[in-house]
């Protein structure tokens, strides 16, 4: 099996060099790109399982720059933003990043965050483990293939979101706590005032619709977390 | 209603009633006087003429009368006529009707002290008497303007004037009310505006504004209003460029952090090659050192420089000393290029200042003209002095990329990194902390591009 590849797009050269040599130490293939432009063409080049991407850029912004990916891949995204700005941090997962992490951070840190999402993307890829099919209502979830259904029609997913919709179909009448979620579908505990959960959530709620009551079909329980409406 | 308005309300009340009560007091009390007077001393004196008309006429006779009357005819005294048994008056002056018409007439209907009847020697009586107009004997009747009370002419109490009048004064207190509680308001009211925007601002909102709301009003309470407005805008000018200042720098310190943090990452993940990171850690950290150098010196100049650092600055020694630490610089660096004054023009020449500060602007200006400057390029500096204007123009011009004309004017404000500029070693201070050196010694700093490539960065400075 070759290595996989990531894409770390950041404009700071030097610090660009370092997690270049810390991450291929870590049996990383790593390409580098120093501005967004290059960063969104090698980004959908295909060619890297997974986009590191500093939010902080002159010129076309990470954030710009992860809307442009979105549009044509699905490819995993983590995004390098700053400690604080939770607003660059809501944007990015909303338009679809599939974590974040905080800069300053140790390549330890990192690597972590890379590791755990590159786990959950590829454990149930051709893996034959588990169902074939999960179904709930007009969801259809085929986690070996990771592709999901809503009333028959694909439903285009990032894989941190199919991850939670595949927690929660499981789990399809009762609630799951944003712990067990974030564990699942982010590979890592909650952090406190940690909305990365709930900003995904509600974009999978945005691509299923209501029901015919109005109601979402992710219901938040209070103090326990979401859960899926069974019919 | 606020205090203020009560006060106001108050005081000025106070005054009005007081100045009500005591006028309303005052004439009351002259007419009363004047009343009093009317009763007696019009009669009084008339009964008086009469006793001198009748003793001249008794003793010194008809032609003494006459000359009497005449007299007093020129005088603004009661007329007094004389009538001789046959009717005809003394003066031959016709007789007012209502003053009796005939002596018999006067004789019954006046008193005895207006109408008196003297008999002469020679056995002729003379009627004496007097114009009743004007002599007023009580009695008279109302409707004489200087008997009647304050109140008015159809006053219930004018014929009465000794009681004291009512209506008057409460009509009076009633208008003071009124003026009293709109002066008042007028007052209060704009400095009730004034404290609502106050504690609006002292709870952190400076976009409050109080000058509409003061309409066309132009007084000093007006003024004070947009004095307010003013401070506010300034104040919300300052503290917005102080957040953005501290977000910058926020981020700016982050980045040598992040590779601190990497190049610790790495010396632990491979204890062999650690020497390298430690240079790497080392470098990061005078970086950060240089960071926070740099943002002092920003934020004392933003506190206003040391007033006490004034000094006379030879131009030419501070471009030479600039420049000669440049040179060292870029021999030092992989990247020859040649840096070229010509500043003879400022022999001699000197302005007032901070030397250290002064040195500090232009070696930020020259440096950055050298970061963008390809290798084998010129840095060229350039001294003009200025005699009429009593300024300094130096003109540090490169041979860069130069700058996008919506930047010119950007490149000097903090951490403002060109779109062009990239990868590059700067903070992002030193521009901005040439503007504030120039600007706090009364001087300007612009940028333009030069017509054959590259920036020009022109500082004046007014000469001692």
């Amino acid at each position: 099996m070759t290595a996989t590849k990531i894409l770390l797009v950041d404009d700071d050269v030097e610090l660009l060099d370092m997690l270049k040599t810390y991450l291929e130490r870590e049996g990383f293939e790593v390409a580098v790109a120093t501005d967004a432009e290059a960063g969104v063409a090698a980004a959908l080049s295909g060619s890297c399982q997974l986009v590191v991407l500093d939010v902080m850029m002159p010129r076309m912004t990470g954030i710009e720059a992860l809307s442009r990916i979105r549009m044509a891949s699905r490819v995993p995204v983590l995004m390098l933003t700053a400690k604080g700005d939770d607003a660059d941090r809501i944007v990015g997962l909303e338009l679809g990043a599939d974590d974040y992490v905080p800069k300053p951070c140790t390549p330890r840190e990192l690597a972590a965050r890379v590791r755990a999402i590159l786990r959950r993307t590829q454990a149930a890829e051709g893996s034959e483990e588990g169902p074939a099919a999960i179904e709930s209502g007009p969801l259809k979830l085929f986690p070996r293939q990771r592709r999901a259904e809503w009333e028959g029609k694909a439903l285009d997913l990032t894989s941190t979101e199919f991850n939670l919709l595949d927690a929660l179909a499981r789990n399809a009448g009762r609630p799951v706590s944003k712990d067990q979620l974030s564990e699942h579908a982010l590979g890592r505990p909650l952090a406190r005032f940690d909305r990365s959960i709930d900003v995904h959530v509600s974009s999978i709620r945005r691509k299923l619709g209501t029901l015919p009551d109005g109601r979402s079909w992710i219901q938040t329980v209070v103090r326990q977390g979401y859960q899926l409406v069974k019919e | 209603m606020g205090r203020l308005f009560w006060k106001f309300f108050f005081v000025l009340m106070l005054a009005q009633v007081t100045t009500v009560v005591g006028v309303s007091t005052a004439i009351w009390l002259r007419h009363r006087n004047v009343a009093a007077q009317a009763e007696w001393a019009p009669g009084h004196s008339a009964a008086r003429l009469l006793e001198t008309a009748s003793t001249t006429l008794q003793r010194d006779g008809e032609a003494a009368l006459r000359i009497l009357l005449e007299d007093w005819s020129r005088e603004p005294l009661p007329r007094v006529y004389a009538l001789d048994s046959n009717g005809r008056e003394i003066l031959g002056r016709p007789v007012p009707r209502h003053a009796g018409g005939d002596a018999s007439m006067a004789d019954e209907a006046a008193g005895p002290r207006s109408v008196r009847r003297v008999p002469l020697a020679d056995g002729r009586t003379y009627t004496l008497f007097m114009d009743e107009r004007e002599a007023g004997p009580p009695g008279t009747p109302p409707g004489r303007g200087e008997l009647r009370g304050p109140g008015g002419p159809d006053g219930p109490r004018g014929r009465t004037p000794s009681i004291f009048p009512i209506e008057p004064i409460v009509g009076g207190v009633l208008a003071s009310l009124v003026v009293a509680a709109l002066l008042a308001w007028y007052v209060a009211k704009p400095i009730r505006s004034l404290r609502g925007a106050f504690a609006a601002a002292a709870h952190g909102d400076l976009d409050v504004r109080i000058g509409d709301g003061m309409g066309r009003r132009r007084d000093e309470l007006a003024d004070l209003g947009r004095d307010f407005d003013r401070t506010a805008a300034q104040l919300k000018l300052l503290m917005d460029g102080q957040r953005r200042l501290l977000h910058d720098v926020s981020h700016e310190l982050r980045s040598p952090l992040a590779r601190l943090q990497a190049a610790v990452g790495l010396a632990r993940q491979q204890p062999g090659n650690a020497e390298a990171s430690m240079d790497r850690i080392e470098r990061e950290s005078v970086r950060m050192d240089k960071l926070v150098d740099e943002l002092l010196a920003l934020s004392r100049m933003e506190a206003g420089m040391g007033a006490g650092h004034e000094e006379s600055v030879d131009l030419t020694e501070l471009v030479n000393d600039v420049m000669r630490d440049a040179a060292f610089e870029v021999d030092a660096s992989s990247s020859p290029m040649a840096l070229e004054a010509d500043i003879d023009a400022l022999d001699g020449v000197s302005i007032k200042g901070n030397a250290e500060m002064l040195h500090r602007a232009l070696e930020n200006v020259v440096r950055n003209a050298a970061r963008y400057t390809p290798p084998g390029g010129h840095v060229h500096v350039v001294g003009k002095h200025d005699a009429v204007k009593r300024e300094i123009r130096l003109t540090i011009a490169d041979e860069g990329p130069g700058v996008v004309v919506a930047e010119l004017e950007s490149i000097f404000e903090p951490f403002y990194r060109g779109t062009q500029a990239q990868g590059t070693r700067g903070h992002g201070l030193g521009l901005a902390i040439a503007r504030r050196v120039v600007e706090a010694h009364g001087g300007s700093i612009r940028a333009s591009n030069r017509a054959s490539g590259g920036l020009a960065v022109e500082i004046r400075l007014p000469t001692a």
